[in-house]
């Protein structure tokens, strides 16, 4: 079966206001299957807009080929047009307009009709919160409350795929915890789901499988146990004693940890390394100063990006 | 609801929340006819015929205020590009199920609607106030050429805005044609007696088709042979011009 979005061998090169080109996407591949939660990560500058704007046909890729259901984004922009709801990074929302002609002029401008476009509106507005504000002109409203509508918007739609370039950003968190049940329990139903995000752990907890990239380029895939697995040598260790003091911190320091948190009688490390090593010298500590409690983790995803970050050249 | 429908009405919603800009659009042409017309009628009271066989300057002014209205109405509706852009609308409405040609062709709907009222506003001040005599006959032709001349202007300033990422830049440009453009076409005085380079810039200009055409159909002047070739030119100049803002807009980033 065809994958529900399908990247081969992406590569963007834009050229800037004083002329010189800038790649942007240097040969990017990868393939989400339907009902997958894909989440893309990378720091600022990566190309994850611009992947994203490939993909909903705002902009054409200079070379390489992405398709959304088998429909072929530059020779069939109109059908994958069809298959996708897209949440741009940039705001979207018609400020001359009311919350109420925002959702349904979205609706119309996808081929709804009137009739289903309302009681759509009705539900959309309740979830959410937006019921008290629809005669509202959007210009008045918070920014974050425009933001609720541009995310609101897309479900309005049944399109089998969605695509969210950081759409939290600005949201209160009760409003992104919203956002993200509702995104699961689409995918449950079996719509695919494209997000970029700069919130690790939301990715952590949303997504199933993750691409980091930088500079446009690849830099690890896969679910977040995969990704772990290729940072193996990155762990997080904490311990706890029945006092700390001074000299003690110090043997902790001569460890080389990446990160050294002391909290009271307790201190976190993050380490790089061989872990057997480690044990071992930690086992010399705990003769003088006896370690009561001793707990080693794989590391969060944040862990992972940063040291995929550093390791990246 | 469909494509066309739904962007036409998408804009007639936009523009219901801001109709002062109607008002500019179009009082701005009737002012002209006004003011432009009758002063220089006082002036040349003497002459009473201007170019091909047309009595007063305030009948030979007409055609040429019914083609400011549909190049006015253009330009502040291609205006509304960097509203969009403003609020990031544009961006998404690309992703949206539509061709760019829907969406320009959807565009053009209120506009068109504006330009068709703008016109018959100054058909009614001329035959009334002026006591204009006007070929009743062919009107629904008139309409046609307002049509066509609205899209045209349309498409050609949108592909500007669309491209452009400055609305002060889109502001100079516009000015610029806005001159240029009437100025160097018969809209204000005949051609006919002019420089001949002057002539060869006119008659390159589809203002000057746009302007020719309306003449025909209000007042009934006019060569045939040309006319069927400014007509086709004008048609032409009109797709060229969606075929350009499309692929403006398939380009945008
Ligand atoms: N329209 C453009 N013209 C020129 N360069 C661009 C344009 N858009 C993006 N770029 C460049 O392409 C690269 C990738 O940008 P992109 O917006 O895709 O990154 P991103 O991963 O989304 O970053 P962020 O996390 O900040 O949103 C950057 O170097 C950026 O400067
Ligand atoms: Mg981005």
């Amino acid at each position: 079966m065809t994958h529900a979005i399908e990247i081969e061998d992406l590569r963007k090169t834009y050229r800037s206001k004083s002329g010189t080109p800038v790649l942007a996407l240097d040969g990017v591949s990868f393939q989400v299957p339907q009902g997958r939660i894909y989440g893309l990560l990378g720091p600022n500058g990566a190309g994850k807009s611009t992947l994203v704007k490939i993909i909903s046909t705002i902009t054409p890729a200079s070379s390489g080929r992405a398709a959304v259901r088998g429909f072929d984004v530059a020779r069939q922009p109109l059908e994958a047009r069809r298959q996708m709801a897209v949440v741009l990074q940039q705001a979207a929302a018609e400020n001359l307009l009311t919350v109420r002609d925002n959702l349904l002029i979205y609706a119309y401008l996808h081929g709804m009709a009137r009739s289903i476009a309302e009681k759509r509106m009705k539900a959309v507005a309740e979830e959410f919160e937006l019921g008290g504000r629809l005669r509202d002109t959007v210009q008045e409203l918070s920014i974050g409350t425009k933001r609720r509508i541009q995310v609101a918007k897309i479900f309005m739609l049944d399109a089998p795929i969605i695509i969210l370039d950081e759409a939290t950003t600005g949201m209160d968190p009760l409003m992104k915890r919203r956002v993200m049940d509702r995104l699961r329990a689409e995918a449950r139903k079996g719509r695919t789901i494209l997000l970029t995000t700069q919130v690790l752990s939301e990715a952590e907890e949303l997504c199933e499988t993750i691409m980091l990239i930088n500079r446009g380029r690849t830099m690890a895939s896969g679910t977040l146990l995969e990704l772990r697995k290729r940072t193996a040598h990155t762990f997080r260790v904490s311990l706890s004693f029945a006092q700390t003091n001074g000299e003690l911190i110090g043997r902790l320091e001569a460890l080389k940890p990446l990160e050294l948190q002391v909290n009271g009688s307790a201190a976190e490390l993050l380490f790089h390394g061989e872990e057997a090593s480690l044990l071992g010298k930690l086992a010399d500590i705990s003769r003088d100063t006896p370690i009561l409690q001793f707990e080693v983790r794989g590391p969060t995803l944040e862990e992972i990006f940063v040291s995929l970050m550093r390791d990246s050249p | 609801m469909r494509p066309i429908t739904a962007v036409f009405y998408r804009d007639y919603r936009q523009r219901m929340t801001n109709i002062g800009f109607v008002f500019w659009d179009l009082f701005v042409p009737l002012a002209y006819l006004m003011l432009f017309g009758l002063g220089f009628e006082r002036m040349m009271a003497g002459s009473s015929v201007i170019g091909d066989q047309i009595p007063g300057y305030t009948a030979f002014l007409l055609p040429g205020v019914l083609a400011m209205v549909t190049f006015t109405v253009a330009m502040n509706t291609s205006w509304g590009f960097f509203m969009d852009k403003d609020s990031g609308i544009f961006y998404e409405l690309l992703t949206y199920p539509i061709t760019r040609p829907q969406f320009l062709i959807g565009k053009i709907g209120f506009s068109v609607l504006l330009s068709v009222i703008g016109s018959l506003l100054a058909i009614v001040l001329g035959v009334v106030a002026l006591d204009i005599g006007i070929r009743w006959d062919l009107l629904p032709l008139t309409v046609v050429i307002v049509v066509a001349g609205t899209a045209s202007w349309f498409f050609l300033f949108s592909m500007v805005a669309i491209r452009l990422q400055r609305m002060d830049a889109f502001n100079t440009v516009t000015s610029a044609a806005y001159i240029l453009l009437m100025f160097m076409s018969p809209m204000f005085y005949p051609v006919v007696d002019l420089r001949a380079w002057f002539r060869t810039v006119a008659w390159l200009n589809p203002m000057t088709w746009q302007v020719d055409l309306l003449r025909v159909s209000m007042l009934g002047t006019g060569s045939a042979a040309t006319l069927w070739l400014e007509a086709a030119g004008l048609v032409g100049f009109a797709l060229a011009c969606l075929a350009l803002a499309s692929r403006a807009l398939n380009r945008a980033h």
